[in-house]
């Protein structure tokens, strides 16, 4: 039973991958593609979580799309594809740990992952638990690609000259 | 039987040989493809500094018209003489907002009237994204201001909220915004205003200066710099608002 299972598990691995970083690549591509039109309204879903200045959360809500849409492309591409990950999940981390603390101080905010956020008025609540289950989600298709990198259609099969 | 061994262990070392190489050979990709992630995130973080940078240019003090009849760092338009100064920031295309203005309206005005507040109000343009890419909530803020620089800021706010398109739809043309000044009797010089988008910069400025003092959503009252909310961030009722207005009187 195992000694049929393991080799056709080792073949699978590489489409699992592939699916998780073509899913990863999305994530990013739409949460950027949505915040770039508008930076302005990004700036304040930075600012809306009240962890810094205007100023900071200006230049934060800037920049972020603009690396969500990098990090988003890199990762269709699939190269250097366990260093994109390990950075897909660093920035997962912070965006996970950033509603933790407005739900802890009891903001009522829109987490802004793919809106442009901001303070939520008139009886609409904050889904944090929801927020943050999608992010760990994401997070689990990070952790995928850090445990197996190795994936079809990639640059990277390309230049190691995997087939 | 020797040049058969010497066959073998020639073979095997190309093999180890090989598999160095390839080894080697995945070493320096990886190498190459993690500057270049590196790199390409630089790059990206860098375009979106520059975009911002350029962003802050139309908001500069030299490139806004602010109205001259704005109060409050040029940011608001100042309605009745009372001691109690209430701040009102709104975006016309907020439907919350104009909750507030129909159930609290009519109690601000007559607080007006008897001379107990000044309102303050704050045009801001949050909610661009809700209309169909059309940023009625800048032309509309904008229009508010050319109403104000003619006199008329208060009737076209008023006449703005009664007239106020659904949120997610294109929102009013400015065919429309001058139509509606002329019903509150405002002329040429607010049609050329509208339609040439004189104060559409300003208006983004104002949302800026909203931003920065560290509000996030619309409708944001302020009675005497101390903001006025309902239980749980919700839209305060006009007895909530009334009290804090009596509070701040003293």
């Amino acid at each position: 039973m195992d000694l049929t299972q393991q080799p056709r598990l080792a073949a699978a691995w590489p489409w699992i991958s592939t699916l998780a970083r073509l899913g990863l690549a999305a994530v990013f591509l739409i949460a950027g593609g949505l915040k770039v039109t508008d930076l302005a309204a990004s700036a304040r879903a930075v600012n809306a979580y009240d962890l810094m200045s205007y100023d900071t959360a200006k230049v934060i809500g800037a920049v972020q799309p603009f690396l969500e849409i990098a990090l988003g492309l890199l990762l269709l591409i699939g190269i250097a594809t366990r260093l994109s990950a390990a950075i897909a999940a660093v920035l997962l981390v912070i965006f996970i740990a950033g509603i933790i603390s407005a739900w802890a101080r009891g903001l009522q905010i829109d987490c802004g992952c793919f809106s442009k956020g901001g303070e939520l008025t008139g009886g609409r609540t904050a889904q944090y638990g929801l927020d943050i289950a999608r992010d760990v989600g994401f997070l689990a298709l990070a952790g995928i690609l850090l445990w197996k990198p190795k994936s079809k259609f990639s640059v990277d099969g390309l230049l190691m000259g995997d087939r | 039987m020797s040049k058969g061994n010497r066959g073998r262990d020639r073979a095997a070392a190309q093999r180890i040989v090989e598999q160095q190489k390839a080894a080697e050979r995945r070493r320096q990709v990886t190498i190459w493809t993690s500057a270049g992630v590196v790199a390409v995130l630089v790059i990206a973080g860098l375009i979106g500094w520059a975009v911002l940078a350029g962003q802050e240019k139309k908001t500069d003090a030299s490139a806004v018209s602010t109205p001259s009849v704005a109060v409050d760092d040029g940011t608001a338009f100042a309605v009745g003489t009372g001691p109690v100064t209430v701040d009102i920031y709104e975006d016309f295309m907020c439907p919350i907002c104009h909750s507030f203005e129909q159930q609290t309206g009519p109690t601000i005005a007559q607080m007006v009237t008897d001379k107990k507040v000044t309102v303050r109000y704050h045009p801001v343009s949050i909610l661009d994204r809700a209309s169909n890419g059309t940023e009625y909530s800048t032309r509309s803020a904008g229009a508010a201001a050319a109403a104000a620089v003619d006199g008329k800021f208060l009737e076209y706010h008023n006449v703005l909220f009664e007239n106020q398109p659904a949120e997610g739809s294109d929102g009013l043309d400015n065919a429309k915004l001058i139509e509606l000044g002329q019903s509150v009797g405002l002329g040429d010089t607010f049609a050329t205003a509208v339609n040439e988008g004189t104060y559409k910069s300003w208006a983004t400025k104002t949302t800026e200066t909203f931003a920065s003092r560290g509000f996030n959503g619309t409708p944001t009252i302020v009675v005497n710099g101390k903001q006025v909310e309902g239980p749980g961030n919700t839209l305060p009722t006009t007895e909530i608002f009334t009290q804090a207005v009596t509070a701040a009187a003293g």
